[in-house]
């Protein structure tokens, strides 16, 4: 699964995702649920890195549950005081969370079974069809490879510069939000200034190097569809089937 | 020689993009969710200055909601309503003062009845409208008008 073509792993990701939105029956998870743990079984990628992108929402989930479970009216299963839980809340609750959890899990395999620059890649043979419309694609993946490559080098600076500024006197964490969202203003504009140097020294450099833009560039690593690609493809295709006959079936 | 319009354009769209994902995942208790202030989204009043910005926020913004906890969905959506509110600011560019709204109200709209539709977030679409144009009125007015004055000043030197 890691060596598939990136494409097929956006399209896969996509289709998943889709499904998910499709499913109007608990039969309906059990399915998704099922072939997602085949392909985290398959790619190898442990669960406890699963369950670490899962870790920031799950307060959002539980809180959302917690909402559903009681305020949602309906036949009553039992009651603490003023609080009831409903047939209707449970299902809804659970209904929620477990597409929540699904769609999470789902696009952190995409992120755990790719490299970033892959992705990019992929993007940008996916969109190169909207060429023709005037969509600069080659630009746009260019731009994204790069982005991603700066985000660190960018944290590093901001976290120096709140440090230099904390040092002069610079308060980031006091008073209430309209003063602190102000604070950020003696970080936000030395970062400004490095984060444009950093761009015209890199435009520099990509000009000394006689870089060109898309056109007629070729590539160190192609891109090829494999017959595991199309096996691939194969499973998704039916699995795809198999969520639609089953909303047709119990919707 | 000076660089090539194309390859310093880009590369500053890039630039800007990762200031943007930086930012909001360096302040990611506050940048996702309902109640939620985007310190980034005071950036978007860079459109005012460079039409670089627009790719460059929408793409920022791709990467930080696709590192963050609401996943791929939240990114394309997201992104959507940072292109669509950056695409606002550069067309109001010469209106100072009305420039940093089309980024609240497009997040407002997109983001609030996203998260209300496709996460179940508990509360009436109204309210997760609401919630998340205030916080996003605080930084691109709180943060991104006096960051824009700033530029303004001093838009030579930043070679922008």
């Amino acid at each position: 699964m890691h060596r598939l073509d990136p494409r097929t792993k956006i399209m896969g990701t996509f289709v998943f995702l889709i499904s998910l939105f499709l499913v109007n029956h608990f039969a309906g998870f059990g399915l998704a649920g099922l072939f997602l743990l085949g392909l985290i079984l398959i790619s190898g990628v442990p669960f406890r890195f699963l369950f670490r992108g899962l870790k920031p929402i799950l307060f959002l989930i539980v809180f959302t549950m917690l909402i559903n479970l009681f305020m949602t009216s309906g036949t009553p299963l039992m009651s603490l005081g003023p609080l009831s839980v409903t047939e209707e809340g449970l299902y809804r609750a659970s209904f929620m969370a477990l597409r929540l959890v699904l769609l999470i899990f789902g696009s952190s395999l995409l992120t755990l079974v790719t490299k970033p620059i892959t992705l990019t890649d992929g993007m940008e043979r996916l969109m190169s069809p909207f060429n023709r419309l005037g969509l600069p694609s080659h630009e746009l993946a260019m731009m994204m490879t790069i982005a991603l490559r700066f985000i660190p080098t960018l944290l590093d600076e901001t976290d120096k510069i709140m440090k230099a500024q904390t040092a002069r006197g610079a308060d980031f964490e006091s008073g209430n939000l309209f003063r602190r969202a102000k604070g950020l203003i003696p970080l936000l504009v030395p970062l400004f200034v490095s984060a444009f140097r950093i761009a015209a020294d890199l435009a520099m450099a990509m000009e000394a190097r006689c870089y060109r833009g898309g056109q007629g560039r070729t590539r160190m690593n192609g891109m090829a569809f494999g017959k595991n690609d199309v096996f691939a493809a194969l499973i998704l295709a039916l699995y795809a089937t198999g969520i639609y006959c089953l909303r047709i079936r119990l919707g | 020689m000076k660089p090539t319009q194309t390859s310093e354009f880009w590369v500053q769209a890039a630039v800007i993009g990762s200031l943007y994902a930086a930012l909001t995942l360096l302040l990611s208790p506050i940048s996702y969710g309902v109640m939620q202030v985007r310190i980034s989204e005071a950036l978007t009043v860079l459109a005012m200055f460079t039409p670089a910005a627009i790719p460059g926020l929408a793409a920022g913004c791709f990467f930080a909601n696709f590192l963050g906890p609401n996943g791929v969905l939240d990114a394309v959506i997201g992104s959507l309503a940072t292109l669509v509110g950056a695409m606002g600011t550069y067309r109001l560019r010469r209106r100072f003062c009305w420039a940093p709204m089309p980024p609240v109200i497009a997040n407002a709209l997109i983001v609030g009845l996203m998260l209300y539709y496709v996460y179940g977030v508990p509360f009436s679409p109204f309210y997760c409208v609401f919630w998340v144009g205030l916080g996003e009125l605080v930084s691109c007015y709180g943060i991104g008008l006096p960051l824009a004055r700033f530029l303004k000043k001093r838009r030579s030197d930043l070679g922008l």
